[in-house]
C-alpha cells in the first residue's frame, strides 16, 4: 500500500470522529439533548467499522490479502501436527506418484501421434482370408497396384518391405535391418531428410542403388559426419549410393537403419507379405473405406483367382501400434485411478477426524461473525495445500517410478495376428505429465477438502459450544462420512486385489505353459546367406544347404553346444509366419471352395532333438533326406487330429500349394508346438527337410549346457571360420524371446500387484484410524460397560463389530463392482475366468482378515481401559 | 447475463454518489461532513446517504485521481481534511454528467413512453 494511503487511513478515525461530533453538535442545535444528538448522529453516520474496512478495501486487493492470511494459517495448522501432515502428505505421493508414472505411460504410448503428416488418416492395410484362418497377411505388390488403381477412397497410398542386408566392406559384415519402400515416401508422410534428399518419383523407372541412412545407423556407422552424401555403401554385394539421412524421430514409425527404394520390377516381383498403408482422404471414415476394399477384393478376385475368398483390413496406424499393449494400459490407468481414490478417502478422512476435533475452534468462528464462506475457502486451502504437497513428493516418486517401469515396458511390441513388431518411443515425464500431476493434485485436494466441509459445518453451533466440558464429540453426521469412507476404501482395495489376483494367477499359468519344447538354454540367432549378391557362391538351391550344412557343423563342434539345428522359423519368436494350402492325395479333392491350410516349416533333421520337441510316431528327418531321395514330410499332432481324425497319417501324401509340386510322404508325428504365442492355441504344422527344401534365411537354435550368452562368442566364430563374411542377426535366447511375448501382461501383472499391495496397505490404515477413533469417542463408554460387568470378550466383540460392520458392506460392493470391470482384463488374462469364484472368495477373506487386525489393535486398546479412572474423571 | 446486469447495476450505484460527491466539490473544496449536508440539503433531503459510505467513495476516487486532499480548518476551528477536484475529476464530472442525462432520459422515455421528450 502506498504511503499516502496509509496516512489517509490513519487519519480516518479523527476525521470520523470530527464528523460525528460536528454531526451531534448541529442535532443540539436543533433541540435534542447531549445523549439525543449524539445517538442520531451515530445511527445517521452508520457502521463506524465497515467503513473503515471498507475505505480499507479501497487500497487493497483484499481477496488477495485474505488468501494470503489463509494459507499462512493453513500452514501454521499443517506445521502444528506434523504426523498428521506426515502421512497425509505420503499417503498423497504414493496415490498421485503413481497416476503420473502410468499417465506418463499412457502419454508416450497411446496418446502420442507420430511424427508424419495426418497421422490419424493413415491406416494399414492387410489382406485376410478367413477360410484359411489367416486373419491379417502383408498383400503382394500387385495387390498395392490395383488397389492405388481402383480404389477411391485413399489419397495416397504407400508400400514398403522390411528385409534385412548385408554390409560390406569396411570392417565385420553387419547385417541391417532394410525397407524398400515406394518413391512417395517423402510425400506420403511429409517428412523432409534431416541431410540430403528421399527419392523422387520417377527414381521407380529403373533399378536405382540409392540409399537413405536412418539417424541411428548415420550416427553409429558414420559418426555423423554431414560427409556422408555422396559416398557409397556396399549393401548385399552391390554398391549403393547414399542420398540422404532420415530425422531421428522417424525410428519410432520404421526401426530400420536404411531405406531404399521399390523399382517397377520388384514391385511386380514382390508376391507376399509386404506392408500397405493408406491415407484415407479427409472425410472418408474408416468404415466407409473398409467397405470400399472389400467391394474392391470382390472385383480383384474376379481378375485374378489367386485373390479369390480374399478380404481386406484396414486399421488405423496409430492403434494398429499400440493394439498389444493397449488393454494392459487401459487396466493399469484404472487400478491407478481406484488407489489415487482410495488414497483420497483415506486423507478425507484424516482431515474430517481432524476438523471433528476442530469443532469448537470452528464454532467459536462462526459465533464470531466467520462467514462460510472463508470457512469453507480456509479448509480447501489446507488440503490443497496438502495435495500440493503430495503432488510435489507425487512427481519424485513419478520419476522413481517411470525410471524403473522403463526397463519392463518393451521397447519392441508384437502386431497382434500380423507377425510384426512396432517399437515404442521412450518413456519420460514431459510437460503434459507435470500438468497432469498438478491437476489431479488440485482435484484430489478439492475432493477430499470438501468432505470435512460437508461435514463439520452444518453442526449447531450453540450445542457444540454448550458441550465444552467432555471434548466434542463428532456427532452422527462425522460418523456418517467416516462409515462411507470405510466402505469406499474396502470396496475399491477390493476391485484393485481381484484384480492382482486374476493378473497373478494368470501369469503364472501363462509361464507355466507349455510351449511344446523346452525353452532353458537355448539360443536363437538368425542367418541370411548372401546370394542377392551378383557374385554369391550360393545362387544354386544346393550349394544354400550345403552352407547351412557346414554352418551346423562348426557350430556342433564348439564346446558346451549340445546339439544345434536349423529351422526357417524360431517358434514363438513373430520373426514370419509361413502358411500354405494344400490337398492330402489320398484324400477326394475338397471343393475349391474348403481349402486347406497349414503352417510350415523346414526345418534340418536335429530340430526336433535339439527343441525337444517329442515324436510321436513314425521318425524324424535324417541327412538322407536330400535332394535326391523321395520328398518326405512330419506332420504335428495338431495336423493329425484336425485333418485325419482317427485315421493313421502315415504313409499318406499332402501335396503343398498346388498340384504341379512333387507329392510328399508323412513319415512321423510329432508333438504340438506353441508357435504364435503361449496364449494362443497351437496350429496344424507341416515340417519339410530343409535338404528338401533350401531357404536363404534360416534361424539358428542351439542347446547349451551352460547359459547361452556365455557361449555365443564360440559360437559367431564358428560361423565365421566358414565365412568370413557371413553376418549374424537377431541374436536372442529364447527366454529373451519369451520375455517379449509376454511383455504387456508382465507389465500388468507387476504393477498390478504393486498397487494392490498399496490398496490393501492404505485401506488398511484407514480402517485402523476409523475404529481407533471410534474406539476413543466411546472410551468412557466402554469405561461404563466395564465398571457394570462387561466381560472382555464382550468389549472386543463389540469394537470389532462395529468396524467389520463397514467392512462387510464394503466387500459386497467391491465384489460386485468386480464382476462388472474385471471384464475389462478378459483379453489378458490366460488360464483363468474374469471372475473366477476362487479368486473372489480369497480376496474377500484376505481382506476381511487385514480388516479384523486393523480392527484387532483399537480393540485391544480399548481392554486396557481402567473403569475407575474413567468413573473418577466423570 | 443475469450477473452482468447485477454488475452494472452495482456500478451505477456507486457511480452515482461518487458523481454526486464531484458535483458538490465544483463549488470549493470541503471536508467529509460538509459534502454529506450539502447533498442532503441540495436533494431536498430525498437522497439520503449513509453519511458513513462517504468516505470509502471518497478514497476510492482519491485513488483514481479524481480529487485531491488537502489539510485545513474546519468550522469549529479544528484541523480538518478538504477535498478539492483535481481537473481529471472535473473532466469525468462533465463525462459522468452526460452519461447521467443519457441514461435518465432513456429511463424517462421507458416510463413514459406517451410523453415526447422536451
Amino acid at each position: 500500500m502506498k504511503r499516502h494511503a496509509k496516512r489517509l487511513l490513519n487519519d480516518l478515525d479523527q476525521e470520523i470522529r470530527e464528523h460525528i461530533e460536528l454531526a451531534t453538535q448541529e442535532n443540539i442545535e436543533r433541540g435534542m439533548t447531549a445523549e439525543q444528538a449524539r445517538y442520531a448522529a451515530l445511527r445517521k453516520f452508520g457502521n463506524v467499522t465497515r467503513v473503515k474496512e471498507d475505505a480499507r478495501e479501497v487500497w487493497t486487493k483484499v481477496w488477495l490479502e485474505q488468501l494470503g492470511q489463509d494459507i499462512r494459517f493453513g500452514l501454521r495448522q499443517l506445521r502444528k501436527s506434523p504426523s498428521f501432515t506426515a502421512i497425509a502428505i505420503l499417503t498423497l505421493a504414493l496415490g498421485v506418484g503413481a497416476n503420473a508414472a502410468i499417465f506418463s505411460l499412457v502419454n508416450t504410448v497411446l496418446l502420442q501421434h507420430l511424427p508424419v503428416r495426418v497421422s490419424n488418416r493413415l491406416v494399414v492395410i492387410w489382406i485376410s482370408n478367413l477360410k484359411n484362418g489367416w486373419s491379417r497377411i502383408g498383400p503382394a505388390g500387385q495387390d498395392y497396384l490395383d488397389w492405388k488403381d481402383q480404389a477411391q477412397c485413399f489419397e495416397d497410398l504407400f508400400l514398403f518391405e522390411h528385409g534385412t542386408g548385408t554390409v560390406t566392406g569396411g570392417g565385420e559384415p553387419e547385417q541391417v535391418a532394410g525397407l524398400r519402400v515406394t518413391t512417395n515416401f517423402a510425400e506420403f508422410f511429409g517428412v523432409r531428410p534431416l541431410l540430403g534428399r528421399y527419392f523422387r518419383l520417377d527414381e521407380t523407372s529403373a533399378r536405382h542403388n540409392l540409399v537413405v541412412l536412418s539417424y541411428a545407423y548415420w550416427q553409429r556407422r558414420y559418426a555423423s559426419s554431414p560427409a556422408v552424401l555422396g559416398q557409397s555403401m556396399t549393401l548385399n554385394g552391390e554398391v549403393y549410393t547414399i542420398i540422404g539421412v532420415l530425422p531421428s524421430d522417424l525410428a519410432t514409425v520404421f526401426p530400420v537403419d536404411v531405406v531404399v527404394p521399390f523399382d517397377n520390377d520388384w514391385l511386380k516381383r514382390a508376391d507376399s507379405d509386404l506392408g500397405v498403408f493408406g491415407r484415407l482422404r479427409a472425410n472418408v471414415t474408416l468404415q466407409q473405406a473398409s467397405s470400399e476394399m472389400s467391394v474392391l477384393m470382390g472385383r480383384i478376385a474376379q481378375q485374378r483367382p489367386d485373390r479369390k475368398d480374399y478380404g481386406s483390413v484396414l486399421v488405423p496406424l496409430e492403434s494398429a501400434r499400440v493394439e498389444y499393449i493397449r488393454p494392459a494400459l487401459l487396466l493399469l490407468l484404472v487400478a491407478v485411478g481406484c488407489l489415487l481414490l482410495i488414497a483420497c478417502a483415506n486423507v478425507g478422512n484424516l482431515l474430517v477426524s481432524r476438523a471433528v476435533g476442530r469443532q469448537r475452534e470452528i464454532a467459536a468462528r462462526i459465533a464470531l461473525g466467520a462467514g462460510l464462506g472463508r470457512l469453507t475457502r480456509q479448509f480447501l486451502i489446507e488440503s490443497t495445500l496438502l495435495a500440493l504437497a503430495g503432488g510435489a513428493s507425487g512427481l519424485l516418486l513419478a520419476l522413481w517410478t517411470t525410471y524403473v517401469l522403463a526397463r519392463f515396458i518393451p521397447t519392441r511390441i508384437p502386431v497382434p495376428n500380423a507377425a510384426d513388431y512396432v517399437s515404442l518411443p521412450s518413456i519420460h515425464i514431459s510437460a503434459p505429465v507435470l500438468v497432469f500431476i498438478l491437476l489431479i493434485s488440485l482435484l484430489t485436494g478439492l475432493l477430499f477438502g470438501l468432505l470435512p466441509v460437508f461435514q463439520t459445518l452444518r453442526f449447531d453451533v450453540n450445542e457444540v459450544l454448550k458441550e465444552a466440558g467432555r471434548g466434542s464429540s463428532s456427532g452422527p453426521r462425522g460418523n456418517r462420512t467416516r462409515a462411507t469412507l470405510v466402505i469406499v476404501e474396502s470396496a475399491l482395495a477390493v476391485v484393485l486385489v481381484i484384480g492382482a489376483g486374476l493378473m497373478v494367477q494368470s501369469f503364472s499359468r501363462l509361464l507355466q505353459s507349455n510351449p511344446g519344447f523346452n525353452s532353458n538354454h537355448l539360443l536363437t540367432l538368425r542367418i541370411k546367406l548372401a546370394n542377392d549378391a551378383k557374385d554369391s557362391p550360393y545362387k544354386e538351391p544346393r550349394r544354400q544347404a550345403a552352407a547351412f550344412q557346414r554352418f551346423l557343423t562348426a557350430v556342433q563342434a564348439v564346446a558346451g553346444v549340445q546339439s544345434a539345428a536349423f529351422t526357417e522359423i524360431v517358434p514363438l519368436s513373430q520373426d514370419d509366419m509361413d502358411m500354405a494350402q494344400f490337398v492330402i492325395q489320398e484324400e477326394p479333392p475338397a471343393p475349391r471352395s474348403q481349402h486347406l491350410a497349414s503352417d510350415f516349416r523346414d526345418v534340418t533333421p536335429d530340430f526336433f532333438h535339439t527343441m525337444e520337441i517329442p515324436l510321436l510316431h513314425g521318425r524324424v528327418f535324417t541327412e538322407h533326406d536330400n535332394l535326391d531321395s523321395p520328398r518326405v514330410v512330419l506332420i504335428d499332432e495338431t495336423f493329425a487330429q484336425r485333418f485325419f481324425h482317427d485315421q493313421n497319417p502315415l504313409g499318406k501324401h499332402v501335396q503343398i500349394s498346388d498340384s504341379t509340386r512333387p507329392p510328399r510322404e508323412i513319415v512321423g508325428i510329432v508333438g504340438a508346438v506353441l508357435d504364435t504365442g503361449l496364449d494362443q492355441r497351437p496350429r496344424p504344422t507341416i515340417y519339410l527337410p530343409s535338404l528338401q527344401s533350401p531357404d536363404q534365411t534360416m534361424s539358428l537354435v542351439v542347446r547349451t549346457a551352460l547359459p547361452p550368452s556365455s557361449i555365443l562368442p564360440a559360437i559367431k566364430n564358428a560361423i565365421w571360420s566358414v565365412d568370413r563374411d557371413q553376418p549374424i542377426f537377431n541374436v536372442r535366447p529364447m527366454d529373451e524371446i519369451i520375455s517379449s511375448i509376454t511383455s504387456a501382461q508382465r507389465v500388468a501383472f507387476l504393477t498390478l500387484d504393486v498397487f494392490a499391495f498399496l490398496a490393501l496397505a492404505l485401506a488398511a490404515v484407514g480402517i485402523y484410524g476409523v475404529t481407533s477413533y471410534a474406539v476413543g469417542q466411546r472410551i468412557h463408554e466402554i469405561g461404563v460397560r466395564m465398571a457394570l460387568g462387561a466381560q472382555r470378550s464382550d468389549i472386543l466383540r463389540l469394537v470389532i463389530f462395529q468396524g467389520m460392520k463397514l467392512v462387510s458392506v464394503g466387500v459386497v460392493i467391491g465384489l460386485l463392482a468386480s464382476l462388472l470391470l474385471t471384464h475389462l482384463m478378459t483379453g489378458l488374462l490366460f488360464g483363468v475366468s474374469a471372475t473366477d469364484p476362487l479368486t473372489f472368495a480369497a480376496v474377500a477373506f484376505l481382506l476381511v482378515w487385514v480388516a479384523l487386525v486393523a480392527c484387532h489393535i483399537p480393540a485391544r486398546r480399548a481392554l486396557r481401559v481402567d473403569p475407575m479412572v474413567i468413573l473418577r474423571y466423570e | 447475463m443475469s450477473t452482468k446486469e447485477e454488475k452494472e447495476r452495482v456500478e451505477l450505484l456507486q457511480g452515482t454518489l461518487d458523481l454526486l460527491i464531484l458535483r458538490t466539490l465544483v463549488l470549493g473544496p470541503a471536508h467529509g461532513h460538509a459534502i454529506a449536508k450539502a447533498i442532503e440539503f441540495r436533494s431536498n433531503e430525498v437522497l439520503q446517504v449513509e453519511q458513513g459510505s462517504l468516505y470509502p467513495a471518497l478514497h476510492r476516487l482519491i485513488k483514481r485521481g479524481w480529487i485531491s486532499v488537502e489539510e485545513g480548518t474546519s468550522e469549529n476551528n479544528r484541523r480538518a481534511k478538504f477535498y478539492r477536484l483535481t481537473l481529471k475529476g472535473r473532466k469525468q464530472l462533465a463525462a459522468e454528467t452526460i452519461k447521467w442525462e443519457k441514461f435518465s432520459g432513456a429511463i424517462a422515455r421507458i416510463l413514459w413512453p406517451t410523453e415526447e421528450p422536451e
